[in-house]
């Protein structure tokens, strides 16, 4: 048995010319949940498209529980797609046994899942409706239990929280959070830096189809630093590099860097040293139209790497 | 059995998309309707049909009488002087020649139709007499009678996929059932001394117009044309359809799980087959309700479902093939119409087209949906059997399977693989 239940070396995938993944060599291990954290645009779905064999890459390879991608067992992956992929005319209950169906689901097994399947999603009232008759946020609850009806090892959710209300969200997290209990492999690719954090036990930061850091939430965060964050906004940014160049040269700070016209500064005891921080800013001449101070995140880690915020 | 699920899920699609199923079975409707409508009276233009006659038949002696007939030169006088109902325009131009003569004129379509009178006619006529003659006289002694019974087979020969012969030889059809009733009625009349009826002439010359004649129309070689059609333009519905599943990332969804090409294909074929019985079904009511002369009975009907079927799955096929090269509905609709109506002008589902040869052998015959439509003719417009058709269901058959091989593979390579 392999320690890591996937593996992808060195793998490219162009489209016309443009890399949309760039040489991803990474390993994920059995039972962790695994987060892709990038932009939209940033190569997640194309790399996992890749794992699950929906698509060839350009150069590379994958390996599957030690196996070459063409010969792993279907069964073994369960895919949540990103768009809502469902028959329309068909009712919850009847899409439920399909996909059973099409994974060699034994009939008498497959009706306690779907009944399961239905109650932990909340749908059981919805078991016999149309699909094209449910709201988004059951669609989706649906969408996931497609992927799950066959009981796979890995699955793969790619950007899960799409379109959800918060409180279809929450019944999505702690579903995923209880497919990892049952010890399932879980692989998810978003870009709320809030899922990645409180769902991975690992995260990938991935922009322009390259791995940018992977390590888990905590070290990630701790590997920029501790501390506060502070954003303050001017009423004229062409203000910024001056009070930038100020609030340096007291030297009272960890970073401090323009981000999309907004001064973003780390410190320890931000709070405390606020009110420096604002008598720099009025030596500048620079006025103050917003402040915020908050923890650091997921996203500073990214705007970290690459000096920019994920891009929605 | 993953394709009974399939076949389930594409059933239910199907079933509940009511406008879609409702486009599917009426846009044929309209079709045949108005096909129905501007071909329906073109019989009515009162064109003598060009008829070759070829005569074996060797003349007899009438006991009776002694006089010395030939029964084959009375059928080909009565033949030459028939005119429509209520006009002054002979039904056919009739020529006199030999087999070999007749079989090139009509490869050539110089002639319409060809009827091969064979030597024992007037035997059989005779026989035919002689037996009225008893059942008229002493019906005990006929029925105890053991003289044998003569037939002869009259042959009309023709090619099957020209709307001439098929109209010459629904006219000639009647004109020989007219014909032996004529004889009955003769002798019938001259044993028992009907007034006006001459006893020493069994037949006479008079023409009297053909019933129903006036009714075959052009329609009744078109109407079947216009179920091919229909069978065809689903080979478009079917490319839409597994498009849609591409389009919409269901067969995505699909090709992640053990199901196999062969699963999709054949959990496919079970639903449209079934459109296609209900459609052969309702076309047919549909052409029989404005005109079509519908002939075999419920016999013909079943024979019609199982052509039908087969050119389903044919269009199937052809619709998996068109699916496996576009990228969108939209696409799959556009190159769809673009194959399948011109395939039904190739079939000759409207019209016949002149033959297109490839290797000496028709174009059109490569085409499983031209054996169809012989099919559905021979048994729907001339009440042929299943020995009439037996061999446009084989090729149709082999050709049709030849397609869903190619569809199959063409299409397994092409959306069920991983993408490239």
């Amino acid at each position: 048995m392999a320690d890591y239940i996937i593996e992808t070396q060195n793998i490219t995938r162009k489209f016309d010319g443009f890399k949309a993944v760039d040489g991803l060599s990474l390993q994920i291990k059995k039972g962790e949940v695994f987060g892709f954290l990038g932009p939209n645009g940033a190569g997640k779905t194309t790399s996992i498209n890749m794992m699950v064999g929906l698509l060839k890459p350009t150069s590379g390879w994958v390996i599957i529980d030690g196996q070459d991608m063409e010969k792993f067992d279907k069964a073994a992956i369960g895919v949540c797609p990103q768009e809502i992929v469902l028959w329309d005319n068909l009712t919850c209950a009847e899409s439920l046994k399909l996909i059973g169906d099409m994974y060699e689901v034994p009939k008498d097994v497959l009706k306690q899942r779907v009944d399961q399947l239905l109650e932990d999603l909340f749908l059981t009232d919805k078991a016999n409706t149309l699909v094209k008759n449910l709201s988004g946020g059951m669609k989706r609850r649906l969408n996931l239990a497609m992927a799950v009806v066959h009981q796979p090892e890995i699955v793969v959710l790619d950007e899960p929280s799409e379109g959800l209300d918060p409180q279809s969200r929450q019944v999505l997290w702690k579903y995923i959070l209880s497919l990892r209990d049952e010890g399932k492999t879980v692989i998810l690719t978003t870009h709320l830096m809030d899922e990645a954090d409180r769902l991975s036990d690992r995260v990938a930061i991935i922009d322009h189809g390259k791995l940018l850091k992977l390590d888990t939430p905590v070290n990630l965060k701790k590997e920029i630093g501790g501390g506060d964050v502070v954003e303050i906004t001017l009423s004229d940014d062409s203000m910024n590099q001056k009070v930038i160049k100020k609030i340096e040269e007291t030297g009272n700070v960890l970073s401090v860097l323009e981000v999309e016209g907004i001064i973003n500064l780390r410190a320890l005891n931000a709070v405390g040293k606020l009110p420096q921080i604002i008598d720099d800013i009025e030596e500048t001449g620079a006025r103050m139209a917003d402040l915020s101070v908050r923890q650091n995140t997921l996203e500073d880690v990214f705007i970290d790497l690459t000096g920019t915020r994920l891009r929605e | 059995m993953k394709f009974l699920s399939l076949a389930n899920k594409d059933l239910k699609e199907l079933v509940r998309d009511r406008k879609g199923l409702f486009f599917i079975l009426v846009f044929p409707i309209f079709f045949m309707l108005v096909f129905g409508f501007a071909f329906g009276g073109m019989g009515q233009s009162n064109t003598p049909y060009k008829l070759a006659i070829v005569n074996y038949d060797e003349t007899v002696t009438i006991p009776m009488t002694g006089e010395r007939i030939n029964f084959g030169n009375n059928l080909t006088q009565l033949l030459e002087e028939a005119k429509y109902e209520n006009s002054d325009v002979n039904l056919f131009n009739v020529t006199k020649m030999s087999e070999s003569e007749a079989d090139a004129l009509l490869k050539t379509r110089d002639i319409d139709a060809a009827l091969i009178i064979p030597d024992n006619f007037s035997e059989s006529v005779l026989a035919l007499i002689n037996h009225t003659i008893m059942t008229t006289t002493n019906p005990l002694a006929a029925s105890q009678s053991t003289s044998p019974d003569i037939t002869s087979t009259l042959i009309i020969r023709g090619d099957t996929g020209f709307i001439n012969f098929g109209v010459s030889q629904g006219i000639l059809v009647g004109v020989l059932a007219q014909y032996q009733d004529e004889i009955v009625i003769q002798t019938q009349n001259a044993v028992q001394g009907t007034p006006g009826a001459q006893p020493t002439v069994f037949l006479n010359s008079k023409v009297e117009p053909i019933e129903g004649t006036q009714n075959f129309t052009s329609f009744d070689f078109i109407a079947p044309g216009m179920i091919v059609f229909a069978i065809l333009l689903l080979a478009t519905t079917v490319a839409a359809n597994f498009t849609r599943e591409v389009e919409s990332g269901t067969l995505a969804r699909l090709k992640l799980s053990k199901m196999k090409g062969f699963d999709l294909m054949f959990g496919g074929l079970i639903p449209w087959s079934l459109v296609v019985v209900v459609q052969v079904i309702i076309l047919l009511v549909v052409a029989v309700a404005i005109g079509f002369h519908w002939q075999g009975g419920l016999n013909s009907i079943l024979l019609a479902i199982l052509v039908g079927v087969i050119g389903g799955i044919a269009s199937i096929a052809l619709g998996m093939i068109i699916a496996a090269f576009v990228t969108s509905v939209s696409q799959a609709t556009n190159l769809g119409t673009l194959i399948t109506v011109p395939a039904s002008f190739l079939v000759g589902a409207f019209f016949p087209l002149p033959d297109v040869e490839i290797f000496g052998i028709p174009f059109n015959a490569f085409l499983p949906w031209t054996h169809i439509l012989d099919a559905l003719r021979s048994t729907l417009t001339y009440g042929g059997g299943w020995n009439d058709i037996s061999y446009s269901v084989a090729v149709s058959l082999v050709l049709t399977v030849i397609l869903f091989a190619i569809g199959v593979i063409l299409f397994s390579k092409n959306r069920l693989k991983s993408e490239n």
